[in-house]
């Protein structure tokens, strides 16, 4: 994009107007987002109970119900308990949401539809997103709470478990297409749906599941929501917030939810790539065409991550909260060792050349070798424009354009 | 003029910047949580500064072993076992003179590494070098991180090429300075107890 | 030379630091007002007491300047999500100070009524439960089933949660025409959704996993503690009011053929139809507790069924309240029903005035409730919730 806008203004500008462009589509991702989520949770919820959830707010189905809340939440009073930490109980959900929100940097919407073109967006990610839990502990150890610290110490050692078994399951994916830029990954699994890394292996169909129980424990949503356990700690972490504070935390959770489901969607479903190759032609015409299988892809990924954040939530309203004790157990005993032998078993079957679903029903000799890393391709029309690098590529744009 | 401003400057000052100035809240704070929440923002800006340089592996790394695995157990265990809330660490002359002490001697090896190199001297020599944004060549220094001392490839000594494996060191030296802030987080959270003991003199 | 006492500082291990804790008397799952002072080594609760009173309403005080029949709203308020066995009791021990005889009909309207009320208080008991560990839908199924049997209520009396319907001398009204077919209509439509709730909770793995094995009360132990109520039969304790109790109460039931819910040879008496003990289950433990009241609950809709028959073939008058001023002969009168939660008795003694001269009762939820402190030694804090759930008290009935 930074080079489109070169053509008409100085590169710093183009750099800038870039960058405040992305910034503000993850904004909105995370803000339309949490309001999105919360009424579908709401109404969800409903269903799930044979209620109706929200009907009245903004007419029909209620779905101007979470902007009331927000507005709410925002002229609600700012309380801090007279024992709190008064600094750490204030930024603490600003150091929840961060993280969560830094996140969206590095995740890939389509084709090179991502904020921050890095190569290895999958570790990043996964380090990025075990940050939040630092807001939490912050939270529950500045509330002055004993109910809150309690949170705040089930989430530590949660999360600091459960991101062992998930870097395993995320390096699976990695392994298989030999990167870990997530743009990449995705663009591996073009074509139909049997070239969906959940295919690929009976290994890696069972990983899937394995990482989808880790994210759902790790963006601490039930039946691992222990840190904010209802019954057990009145509610967790959180209970001595209020107003927007309060709201910040659920932000955070509710976009972490989005962007596991996200990383769920590229590393084991394709990504933008839908079941059915129906724009695959358009997106080798290029141009305007390109954008439209681009604006395809991106609707598709969304839908695939909405969809992985409507399970959770269908598993939240239907399951039972597990104890402290049994979650650890569940990942030690079973996650991990789980997802090693998957790893294993991914990397033998790669190993042992066995075929994939994709190897019988659309034979592509191309196929994943083909796709080559952004940077790579960066590099190598670099070279065909006489070794400039890309600063000096975009100067001398902007000084045609004057 | 605007156009003058260079932004992987600019941003290179920030990060290095706010690193400094919460490792030096890192040292001033008494309540050793805020210390741990300085400690995350300072690690978090020089993860800023890996990111900066290219390495975005070592930055991802830095944020999830030392911010998002130490740090996050190093909270844990104070919570698990401080006695008081809010618990406060005092720290006497002696302390601060040995501090001082351990801390300058490796400030001193940190910059002596630093202006050993002769390309850093003059930064501003290889600026067109510096690629950010659209490109992802790391720059020499992140390369060095990973172990690969770009300056040192044209060496023909097969036993000087080994030996210069990069600053791998500096960050192991942070690691195990990260290890000792883990103990000395345990050993001064640890309980004591005031018993009054019946001893025969003499 | 002398002996110096010298201060000394020993440095022990890293140890955790032991949390008092307050859980309520608000607290999410705490069931209305209860307070547990919680000792806590990390997540492990070392020590737990369970403070009562923040509902007192003086209820027996009350009893004490009120007739007997002006006392019947207070019964109501005392186990809120049974009224109409609260209401049952009192009115028994009532009749049994009188002598008094009671009709045919009444006799089957009563037994209705009470069966109905037992669902719709172990509906509430599970959907809580449910709550206590984490999951919040059961507990709307729950309700929106124990919404339709407080409709039956309505239509019945007026009253939806304190029904004042049984008094002494019989009902305060016939049942309306055409309520026995809705009755049935609930019945046969409520069956299939027992199965939803085995579903959802009592087969459910993590449901399993978190109530199996937690909160044993052994035979002996439940015995000790006086508890009542499915908590006795959950622990394997042959022993149902409503077949062991006082002749006045079990000549209620007498025509109607039901079996005790307790375990023997590691079978229950319903269970057929339902997936069997799993084995992490131990007799005693919050699963059998809460499978006791789950069987009940079948148990009581068969019951219902029975009733509604001999209602139909009975004929003659439904009894009739007795006057407001009454004159009670001389004399002291202590009963026990068997109610929900366990067995409710009502004490009352009279100098042959109409108001009695003392009331107390004896509430079932309080001896349970005692088993508390026992029971939650050791467990982790997540378990204190679970076993308080699984005992399923009702403030207003302890603290009255």
């Amino acid at each position: 994009m930074a080079e489109f806008f070169a053509q008409y203004m100085p590169a710093w500008g183009a750099y800038l107007l870039t960058a405040l462009i992305s910034v503000a589509l993850l904004l909105a991702v995370v803000g339309l987002g949490a309001l999105f989520f919360i009424w579908a949770e709401r109404k969800v919820a409903g269903r799930i109970q044979d209620r109706l959830g929200p009907t009245r707010t903004g007419g029909k189905f209620g779905w101007l119900q979470s902007l009331a809340d927000g507005i709410k939440l925002i002229t609600k009073e700012d309380l801090a308990p007279a024992d709190a930490d008064r600094l750490l109980f204030r930024l603490a959900p600003y150091v929840s949401l961060a993280p969560s929100y830094a996140a969206l940097l590095a995740l890939p919407f389509a084709d090179g539809w991502v904020g921050w073109e890095i190569n290895t967006s999958v570790f990043f990610l996964l380090a990025i997103l075990g940050l939040e839990v630092f807001g939490v502990i912050l939270a529950g150890y500045a509330s002055g709470s004993k109910w809150s610290l309690f949170g705040g110490m089930r989430q530590a050692a949660q999360v600091v478990s459960y991101e062992v078994p998930l870097g395993m399951c995320g390096v699976i994916p990695v392994f298989l297409c030999g990167t870990m830029s997530l743009t990449t990954i995705g663009n591996m699994q073009a074509g139909w749906a049997t070239n969906w890394l959940i295919f690929h292996d009976p290994f890696t169909f069972m990983v899937f599941w394995v990482y989808f129980t880790c994210a759902v424990a790790s963006v601490n949503r039930a039946p691992f929501d222990l840190a904010e356990a209802e019954s057990e700690l009145v509610a967790g972490f959180h209970t001595e917030y209020s107003g927007l504070r309060w709201s910040f935390f659920f932000m955070a959770e509710y976009n972490s939810m989005f962007v596991v489901s996200g990383l769920a969607a590229v590393l084991f479903f394709g990504g933008w790539n839908g079941p059915v190759p129906i724009f695959a032609s358009w997106k080798a015409a290029g141009g305007g065409w390109e954008i439209v299988a681009d604006l395809a892809g991106c609707l598709n990924f969304i839908g695939k991550a909405v969809l992985g954040v409507m399970v959770m939530i269908w598993v939240r309203w239907t399951l039972p909260r597990l104890r402290i004790d049994q979650v650890i157990t569940t990942c030690l005993k079973y996650c991990v060792p789980l997802a090693a032998f998957c790893f294993v078993g991914a990397l033998a079957w790669q190993l042992a050349s066995l075929p994939s679903p994709n190897d019988w029903l659309s034979p592509d000799p191309a196929g994943r070798a083909a796709v080559r890393e952004p940077w790579v391709e960066r590099a190598e029309d670099g070279a065909e424009r006489s070794g400039t690098s890309g600063a000096e590529e975009l100067a001398r744009l902007a000084e045609d354009k004057r | 003029m605007l156009a003058a401003i260079d932004l992987h400057g600019f941003l290179f000052v920030l990060f290095a910047l706010t690193a400094c100035v919460f490792a030096a809240g890192v040292l001033f704070s008494s309540n050793i949580v805020r210390m741990a929440f300085n400690l995350v923002l300072s690690l978090g800006s020089s993860a800023g500064l890996f990111f900066l340089a290219g390495a975005e592996f070592v930055g991802a790394m830095q944020l999830m072993i030392y911010v998002g695995g130490t740090l996050v157990l190093l909270v844990f265990g104070v919570m698990l076992t401080a006695q008081h809330r809010f618990l406060e660490m005092r720290t006497n002359a002696g302390e601060w003179v040995l501090s001082l002490l351990v801390g300058g001697a490796l400030l001193m090896v940190l910059l002596q590494a630093a202006f050993s190199v002769s390309q850093w001297n003059t930064p501003y020599a290889q600026r067109d070098q510096v690629e950010i944004d659209e490109s992802k060549s790391a720059t020499p220094i992140a390369a060095a991180l990973t172990g690969v001392r770009v300056d040192k490839l044209e060496e023909t000594n097969p036993r000087l090429r080994a030996g210069k494996s990069g600053y791998l060191m500096p960050f192991v030296i942070v690691s195990m300075h990260l290890l000792v802030v883990l103990v000395g987080a345990a050993y001064l959270a640890r309980p004591r107890m005031a018993v009054r003991q019946m001893r025969r003199g003499g | 030379m002398a002996t110096a006492n010298r201060e000394q500082i020993i440095e022990l291990d890293v140890r955790t630091d032991e949390l008092l804790v307050n859980m309520g008397p608000q607290h999410p799952s705490t069931h209305g007002v209860l307070r547990l002072v919680l000792k806590t080594d990390g997540e492990i609760v070392t020590h737990v007491e369970p403070h009562i009173g923040y509902l007192h309403r003086c209820a027996e005080k009350i009893g004490e300047n009120l007739t007997p029949r002006q006392w019947i709203p207070y019964t109501d308020r005392m186990d809120y999500l049974a009224a109409m066995n609260m209401n049952l009791g009192w009115s028994l021990c009532v009749e049994k100070l009188l002598g008094y005889e009671l009709p045919e009909k009444a006799r089957h309207i009563r037994v209705i009524i009470a069966e109905l009320g037992r669902i719709a208080s172990h509906l509430v008991g599970m959907g809580t439960y449910g709550l206590d560990l984490g999951t919040f839908s059961p507990f709307l199924y729950a309700f929106r089933e124990r919404e339709k049997i407080l409709d039956l209520f309505e239509e019945v009396c007026g009253a939806r949660l304190t029904n004042s319907y049984i008094t002494p001398g019989g009902v305060t009204g016939d049942l309306p025409a055409g309520w026995l077919e809705k009755c049935e209509a609930f019945l046969d439509q409520f069956v299939p959704v027992i199965t939803e709730y085995h579903t959802l909770l009592t087969t459910n793995a993590i449901f399993i996993q978190r109530t199996a094995g937690i909160g044993v009360i052994s035979r002996e132990m439940a015995i000790d503690y006086g508890c009542t109520g499915p908590v006795l039969r959950g622990s394997g304790v042959d022993h149902d009011l409503r077949r062991d109790g006082e002749e006045r109460y079990t000549e209620m039931y007498d025509g109607y053929a039901f079996e005790v819910i307790v375990e023997k040879d590691g079978h229950y008496p319903r269970d057929h139809d339902y997936p069997p003990v799993p084995p992490e289950a131990v007799l005693g433990d919050c699963w059998h507790r809460f499978y006791v009241r789950m069987l009940e609950v079948m148990q009581a809709i068969d019951i219902v069924r029975e009733g509604i028959e001999f209602y139909r073939a009975s004929s003659g008058d439904w009894g009739h309240p007795i006057k407001l001023n009454t004159k009670l002969p001389k004399g002291e009168v202590y009963l026990e029903t068997e109610c929900p939660r366990g067995q409710m008795g009502f004490y009352l003694v009279s100098d042959g005035s109409a108001i009695p001269w003392r009331v107390r009762a004896r509430s079932s939820c309080f001896c349970n409730l005692s088993v508390t402190e026992e029971l939650c030694r050791g467990c982790l804090l997540a378990d204190v919730a679970a076993i308080v759930g699984s005992l399923d008290i009702v403030m207003g009935e302890i603290d009255r």
